[in-house]
């Protein structure tokens, strides 16, 4: 009876050191909920590679990585969608019930930004925008909880004049009429506001008209060599078309809506219309090379599939779309990650201070942060260029950043 | 972390020394000479509490850093604030993400700046492309609390009646360990004359070694060295013509001195600080060169050790210097002016005026000169010499 309880007494001690000697987990704290307001009806591409950017994030900090250690205590991230239809009244509706079902933080297309911010300021909750880059949405000052991983109208408006005004061209400033378009002629504005000799002419194009001959032919006699238009991706095709039409092979240059799917399904039938379209946007890759941004591209891959554009090239490949901007969202939920264990907290106004001090790798290997003066996650000096040609795109090679970038492989 | 830096050398040397005596008949040694680095203390450059975000720098990318460091004190010669306006001059092409530690208080862009500065705790941020050539310039306001102590420069401002008298001393002096042995003077003599052309020519110390035979003998007491300070500005009292002054503290000259000038009103102080290389203490006794010195007359071998160790002390001190707030790049040419003004007590932190704005008066002032000698170190480098 002795024996058998110093036995006893053996195990349990060993059992204790094993217990001590082990890596101890954190107890877990439960979910944390971050809120997804995205355009799901309004523009289903950019709705679903945000969504998909987030919940890969998510489930990477909270599978693989153990969740999220705040304090003692371990969480899960967990995400929740809201359509915001692209309205911003919608958008409104969408951060109130995200603030009642106790978000932690919200991420957004940018849609109704202007309005929401103050309701998640309330609550000092972080807005987080990953994808329009209009100016006056940011500002650490007066809009301390908004921030930003997507590139800046201002950073594409001012790229692009220090990337064309050196060339000569007369160039023909267009944008249409909606939201997006007329934010990003007021950054053209300013740009461009030093060299007029380089604008032929400025422009506003009706949104969603399938006709713009008149506008083009307009333009074609303002004697302009090159159109940077600032427009909805539709407007974009539709000026494409009237272009080419008349057969006036005029560069076309665009913002990052250049690159979007919906311009290459509507002219499939003619890929040449394509050639030679020039977009800007944050590049892909960093200087320590492609292999960061190939992996973030396998994970989503794996989980969601290939992004297919619908189109083919000349040589019959599906062309598919590399996850853009799925890389902003995710960059931000893993920065969101950081902060939360910096803050050790997670009462949002911590979280959003906290956001100011952190740093992450991005999915392209480029270090990703805020600072208490710039809540911009996309600094401008990372605006490139890239051309399509035969429906896919490759960094162009006479701006100095561009021509540093490899080309991303399109086509599966 | 102080004390690593401090005794890096003389751990060294020590290593050596035990080595040497292991062996049976005394053979020669390397010994590594002080320069260009480590540095005697942590500090300058300035150290925030913040862990700093992983750096990059693309390997085809330089940096050199410029830096004016505007320092405000009160009426007594107190320090209120101090600003520093760095220029960081990125030269190749690739990206950069560096972070600069100090303990900051606010960063805006600088004229000229082709960025914008981050801001985060204690940290200054820069982040981008540089297509072949790019300024970052700004204006970091710093602590003074913090900043202070690393200023080069204290000075004090006392009136009496209508007597003002402004002292301005080098706070740079730090207890450094030196070693002995037996060495050769003409290789010695020629390590002086490489440390003199480094020093005059402005360049960066190379790293060099001393053949020292048995054993490195490393004496207790540590010596003082300063980094040697140009300075230059005036005093001016309101009505009366500035006195102006120019001096160098250190390098075998004292290490304060006054200035003394009479009138009514408050004192503005103006002065110019900057790092300057070891001139007296390098020039060579009688001679062209240190080489021929010592082919001309018997150089006793410790006195040429001691100033070859103690002018490249001075010379590594002097380039700490140089870099206030660190240069990301740390290859990369850093050069630090600080300049002193008189700011008005109620004076909001911010960045001072431009340099110049002292205007001149319009009558004679009566000014009394006074040089304090305070140390000087070639003779006291002698004496202590001799007591080895």
């Amino acid at each position: 009876m002795r024996r058998s309880a110093a036995l006893l007494a053996g195990f349990a001690l060993i059992a204790v050191l094993a217990g001590g000697c082990g890596k101890q987990s954190a107890a877990s704290g439960g979910n944390i909920l971050v809120a997804v307001d995205v355009p799901v009806t309004g523009d289903p591409y950019i709705a679903q590679t945000i969504k998909h950017g987030v919940q890969l994030a998510a489930s990477n900090v909270s599978g693989t990585s153990g969740g999220v250690l705040v304090g003692q205590k371990s969480y899960a991230l967990k995400s929740k969608l809201y359509d915001n239809h692209g309205s911003a009244r919608q958008a409104v509706e969408d951060t109130r019930s995200a603030l009642g079902a106790g978000a932690v933080a919200i991420l957004t297309d940018g849609t109704g930004a202007a309005a929401t911010w103050q309701l998640a300021q309330q609550k000092g909750v972080p807005v987080c925008i990953t994808y329009d880059g209009a100016s006056g949405l940011v500002d650490p000052s007066k809009r301390p909880n908004v921030f930003r991983i997507a590139p800046t109208d201002h950073g594409i408006a001012f790229r692009y004049a220090e990337y064309l005004i050196p060339k000569g061209l007369k160039i023909g400033l267009l944008h249409d009429d909606s939201g997006y378009g007329q934010e990003g002629a007021s950054d053209l504005q300013k740009a461009f506001s030093r060299n007029p000799r380089s604008v032929a002419l400025r422009m506003t194009l009706p949104a969603g008209s399938a006709d713009l001959s008149a506008q083009i032919l307009r333009a074609r006699r303002s004697g302009a060599t090159a159109l940077l238009a600032w427009a909805q991706p539709s407007t974009i095709a539709a000026l494409l078309t009237a272009a080419r039409s008349i057969g006036w092979n005029v560069p076309v240059y665009t913002p990052p809506t250049g690159s979007d799917p919906y311009i290459r399904q509507r002219l499939a039938d003619h890929p040449s219309w394509i050639d030679g379209l020039t977009f800007a946007s944050s590049r892909l890759t960093a200087e320590v090379g492609t292999t960061p941004f190939e992996n973030f591209e396998a994970q989503y891959e794996s989980a969601y599939g290939v992004d297919k554009v619908g189109v083919k090239t000349s040589a019959g490949q599906p062309v598919v779309e590399p996850p853009e901007f799925a890389m902003y969202s995710y960059d931000c939920v893993n920065l969101l990650a950081a902060a939360l264990t910096r803050a050790g907290s997670t009462d949002p106004r911590k979280v959003q201070a906290a956001l100011n001090q952190v740093t992450t790798i991005g999915a392209n290997g480029d270090e990703r942060g805020f600072n208490q003066h710039n809540h911009e996650g996309v600094v401008d000096d990372d605006v490139y260029f890239a051309r399509f040609h035969d429906m896919t795109y490759a960094p162009v090679k006479d701006d100095p950043l561009s021509s540093t970038l490899p080309a991303i492989p399109q086509t599966r | 972390m102080r004390g690593i830096l401090g005794s890096a050398v003389g751990l060294g040397v020590v290593a050596l020394a035990t080595a040497a005596g292991g062996s049976a008949q005394p053979s020669g040694q390397q010994v590594v000479l002080p320069g260009p680095v480590p540095y005697p203390t942590d500090s300058p450059p300035l150290l925030g509490k913040t862990a700093l975000p992983n750096a990059y720098l693309g390997p085809l990318l330089h940096i050199a850093s410029g830096q004016r460091v505007f320092v405000g004190v009160d009426s007594e010669g107190r320090v209120a604030r101090v600003v520093d306006r760095q220029r960081l001059l990125v030269r190749g092409k690739g990206d950069y993400q560096v972070a600069i530690s100090a303990p900051v208080e606010d960063v805006r862009a600088a004229a000229g700046s082709e960025s914008e500065p981050g801001l985060r705790a204690d940290q200054v941020l820069w982040a981008g492309f540089s297509p072949g050539r790019k300024v970052l310039a700004a204006d970091v306001i710093l602590r003074p609390r913090a900043a202070e102590p690393y200023l080069p420069v204290r000075l004090k401002v006392r009136r009496d009646g209508d007597r003002v008298t402004l002292t301005a001393t080098n706070a740079t002096p730090t207890g450094e360990m030196l070693y002995a042995g037996t060495t050769s003077p003409p290789e010695l003599a020629r390590l002086l004359d490489e440390t003199r052309r480094a020093s005059l020519a402005g360049r960066r110390l190379a790293a060099a070694y001393a053949t020292f035979v048995g054993l490195v003998r490393v004496p207790k007491q540590k010596v003082p060295i300063e980094a040697p300070l140009r300075v230059e500005g005036e005093l001016r009292l309101p009505g009366q013509a500035p006195f102006s002054f120019s001096r160098t503290l250190g390098d075998g000259r004292p290490l304060s001195f006054r200035v003394a000038a009479r009138g009514g009103g408050t004192p503005k102080v103006h002065l110019l600080v900057r790092p300057s290389p070891v001139v007296r203490l390098l020039r060579p006794p009688g001679a062209e060169t240190w080489v021929q010195a010592v082919r001309r007359r018997s150089l006793p071998a410790p006195f040429l050790l001691r100033r070859l160790i103690e002018t490249r002390m001075r010379l590594v001190r002097a380039d700490q210097y140089q870099s206030f707030l660190s240069n990301p790049d740390v290859d990369g040419r850093s050069r630090s002016v600080y300049e002193y003004d008189t700011v008005a007590a109620s004076a909001s932190p911010g960045v001072s005026a431009a340099p110049g704005d002292v205007g001149g008066g319009t009558s004679a002032l009566l000014v009394v000169a006074i040089t304090l000698g305070s140390v000087v170190l070639a003779g006291g480098g002698l004496v202590l010499w001799a007591h080895l």
